[in-house]
């Protein structure tokens, strides 16, 4: 079957997207669950959340302070925070809109239920009141629209991008996850060390990881193990070696995958060089830093070998 | 009886469903029957689950207003019109010979032109007309056909004949519709569709991918197809995709297609090139090809007339096939049909005067307000004076319109349009409607089986456009065992 570059590139997109909708519904999900659990005046703060997701300027652009109601509008129902949940379902639907004809039809009806949802229901669901419900049938919805997309796709081209674009926005949300998250939980100034561990359990349960964790390693969850288990643990689908492995799965029976397929092979290995376990916070935020430029190197291959068309490619030199 | 339906009168107009003794037709009657024993809420829920089907099945069309382009949800009507079997066979053999007839007129006029030589058709108003398009001359494209896909508007007067008002080959649009409003009726009034026996209509992608497999320049056992949109923001963008889907075909922008140096149509894929064979094209010819047409249009493809001409690629429609799709040509369908096919003409056409013809024009700048007077070659609805709903001023502007500028406009009789039940708030009421069949032409021909209706849903209109507050209806072609 015929892939047009323009589809593959819209299918990549549509599946960032709605990775990006799930995982930051998951982030918020199980950050305001665990915030419940901790004592007035100890809890690290919500923006720690605006900081994993990497958006400062622009919340900073609409809210001053760093509250739960403003964070939470930031990144529920803000129209214009490309990593909100709003916008990142519209943009996902926007993609579907223009590629569902390669797409199995149900695909299209339920990222547009799911559009029409966040539509109708975001602004409500800022307040602790109806949030959970409304991150719960986020994550519901994109784990339906997956589910039909593994169950009904034929393993073609239009498979391939779309399992390379949610590969690659989960290895980059992953990675943020544990780099922030380390930050926050590993800087000098706080003092209620006592909640870490808690905090710890919170992002293994963004990245849905907790069960597996407590299976693998323990009931106790521990700095070293932790960041290694979800760094590392090859058979954990939200791990980055996990995400790695997929990415090269779907390279290798592409025209022209050479440059794609050198940098996957070399973020692997830098990633089984790496130790969690006995380096420092520092080392790890390097590491994390790096890694992420590999992961930007890697999109830039993919977009220049299999999305840029000969045209853009001449504007984008002209300009 | 439930109450929405009590008051139901359908006038002075041909009903298309109830027959003016107040009894529903035969073919209807089953459909009216059910319908009336539903109670208010019944009718109310049912019409509710129809936009929720609509909404959830993304149909949609796209109007540009106000500077902003804006999604609406497809309006539809719940209640279906029904049009008995033998009814439409003969309808369907009249569309099927006009659309041969057609298809020889504009094959001659890109080539001897001997309908012209003959005198049978004025030769000026053919060659000066907007629609000619002298680049597509000597070109003769596969089984002689042009108009590959033919949307024909029919409307019926109070006697309940069928008329042709006009015949849309330049990039006819509507069909997705006519199978979405079938799929939607499937879903939401189930119990409609029991007992009955309907001619299915979600074969026309297989037949429009027959139709266009047959014009392939390849010989191949699955030529490459694929469906050339002007993009997202186009108003039948959902069209363009709903067939690229069904047909199995790619859906291309002007930009993912290129003329290489050997005068072939290519794809860009994430495999390379690969060669094109048939453009199902629903971009219109100015835009076609800036090489050729319009030279600041993006949303060609540069060199596509080349490769046509060389017999590299077969593009539906052909460029060039408005030709006939012009108002005035129109007046000459009935003598084409005599002259190409030795037939009589099956189906009615409605008389048409020509401004351009100084008694014609006397008559109509005499008689305004009670005509319709058209542009020459405008779709859509738009730039039409209907006479009996016009003010002074608006005739004075059209009257001096028309001696400017004479070739450009028509007129025709005001026709009073036939009508159906409709679902408006919570009655159903007469509204006027029209019919929109498809016919395809390529190595064989056919029709489909009813087409889309559309309404005019304010009361006593006689727009039916979707882009003018239009909606539609499933049509049902039934075999009347009464």
């Amino acid at each position: 079957m015929n892939m047009l570059s323009r589809v593959a590139e819209r299918l990549f997109w549509m599946a960032r997207y709605l990775e990006r909708t799930e995982d930051t519904a998951r982030l918020i999900h199980s950050y305001a669950h665990l915030v419940m659990d901790i004592p007035r005046g100890s809890e690290p703060g919500w923006d720690i959340l605006v900081h994993i997701l990497n958006t400062e300027p622009s919340y900073n652009e609409h809210y001053r302070a760093y509250n739960e109601l403003n964070v939470m509008k930031f990144l529920i129902a803000q129209p214009d925070n490309v990593s909100g949940i709003l916008s990142s379902v519209r943009a996902a639907r926007e993609n579907v809109r223009t590629t569902r004809d390669v797409l199995p039809s149900e695909v299209w009806e339920h990222v547009n239920e799911l559009y029409l949802y966040a539509q109708e229901y975001s602004e409500k669901s800022v307040g602790r009141r109806y949030r959970y419900q409304f991150l719960e049938t986020i994550i519901a919805r994109c784990q339906m629209i997956n589910g039909i997309l593994v169950s009904t796709l034929p393993r073609g081209h239009a498979y391939r991008f779309i399992k390379l674009g949610r590969l690659l926005e989960r290895a980059d949300m992953t990675s943020r996850v544990v780099d922030v998250g380390a930050a926050a939980l590993l800087g000098e100034e706080r003092l209620h060390s006592s909640v870490d561990p808690l905090i710890w359990a919170s992002l293994l349960n963004s990245l849905s990881a907790m069960g597996a964790y407590q299976r693998e390693i323990g009931p106790q969850v521990e700095a070293g193990a932790m960041v290694d288990f979800v760094l590392r643990e090859g058979t954990l689908p939200r791990s980055i070696k996990f995400c790695l492995n997929g990415i090269r799965q779907e390279l290798s029976p592409l025209n022209n995958n050479k440059e794609a397929i050198r940098l996957v092979l070399k973020a692997r290995r830098k990633l089984s060089a790496f130790d969690p376990q006995t380096c420092s916070r520092e080392e790890l935020h390097i590491f994390l830093d790096q890694f992420q430029v590999l992961l930007t190197k890697l999109y830039s291959a993919i977009d220049q070998t299999w999305f840029m068309t000969a045209e853009r490619r001449a504007t984008a030199t002209l300009s | 009886m439930n109450k929405s339906w009590k008051n139901y009168r359908a006038d002075a107009f041909y009903d298309e469903l109830i027959a003016a003794s107040g009894a529903p037709r035969v073919a209807a009657r089953r459909v009216v029957k059910l319908l009336q024993s539903l109670p208010e809420e019944e009718m109310a829920s049912r019409r509710a689950a129809a936009e929720l089907a609509i909404r959830e099945m993304g149909v949609s069309f796209t109007i540009y207003s106000e500077g902003k382009n804006i999604d609406r949800a497809w309006p539809f009507d719940i209640i279906p019109r029904v049009i008995s079997a033998r009814d439409w066979a003969k309808v369907s053999l009249g569309l099927a010979q006009r659309s041969r007839a057609l298809n020889c007129f504009i094959d001659d006029i890109y080539n001897q032109q001997k309908i012209l030589a003959d005198g049978i058709v004025p030769a000026e108003t053919v060659l000066d007309s907007s629609n000619y398009k002298p680049q597509c001359a000597g070109v003769s494209p596969l089984h002689g056909a042009w108009a590959h896909i033919c949307g024909t508007d029919l409307v019926r007067d109070q006697r309940g004949k069928f008329f042709v008002l006009e015949d849309n080959l330049r990039v006819p649009s509507g069909i997705s519709y006519m199978l979405e409003n079938r799929e939607i009726t499937k879903r939401v009034l189930p119990e409609l569709l029991e007992n009955y026996s309907i001619q299915p209509v979600d074969d026309y992608p297989s037949r429009l991918h027959a139709t266009l497999s047959s014009l392939s320049p390849r010989e191949q056992r699955r030529p490459c197809i694929v469906v050339l949109t002007p993009g997202i923001y186009n108003s039948a963008y959902f069209e363009h995709a709903f067939l690229a889907q069904r047909m199995g075909a790619e859906l291309v922008e002007g930009n993912d297609l290129f003329v290489d140096d050997d005068d072939c149509v290519y794809m860009r894929t994430v495999d390379g090139p690969i060669r094109v064979d048939v453009v199902y094209r629903r971009i219109d010819d100015d835009f076609l090809d800036p090489e050729c047409f319009r030279s600041d249009s993006t949303l060609g493809v540069p060199g596509i007339m080349r490769a046509w001409k060389a017999g590299n690629v077969a593009i539906a429609n052909a460029p060039g096939a408005g030709v006939a799709d012009d108002k005035v040509v129109y007046a000459y369908v009935p003598a084409m049909i005599r002259y190409y096919l030795n037939e009589k003409p099956l189906l009615a056409s409605v008389k048409t005067y020509l401004c351009m013809n100084p008694k014609d024009r006397a008559y109509v700048l005499a008689n305004l307000d009670k005509l319709v007077v058209k542009p020459a070659n405008e779709s859509g609805g738009y730039g039409l004076l209907i006479g009996s709903a016009s003010s002074a001023a608006e005739r004075a502007k059209f009257a001096s319109l028309i001696e400017e500028n004479p070739r450009n406009y028509i007129a025709q009789p005001i026709l009073s349009l036939s009508t159906a039940p409709t679902y408006i708030d919570e009655l159903v009421e007469p509204r006027h409607l029209d019919l929109r069949p498809f016919i395809l032409q390529g190595k064989d021909t056919w029709v489909t089986p009813g087409g889309l209706t559309r309404v005019a849903m304010r009361k006593g209109s006689l727009v039916v456009n979707s882009s003018q507050g239009g909606g539609s209806k499933d049509t049902w072609i039934v075999e009347d065992n009464r």
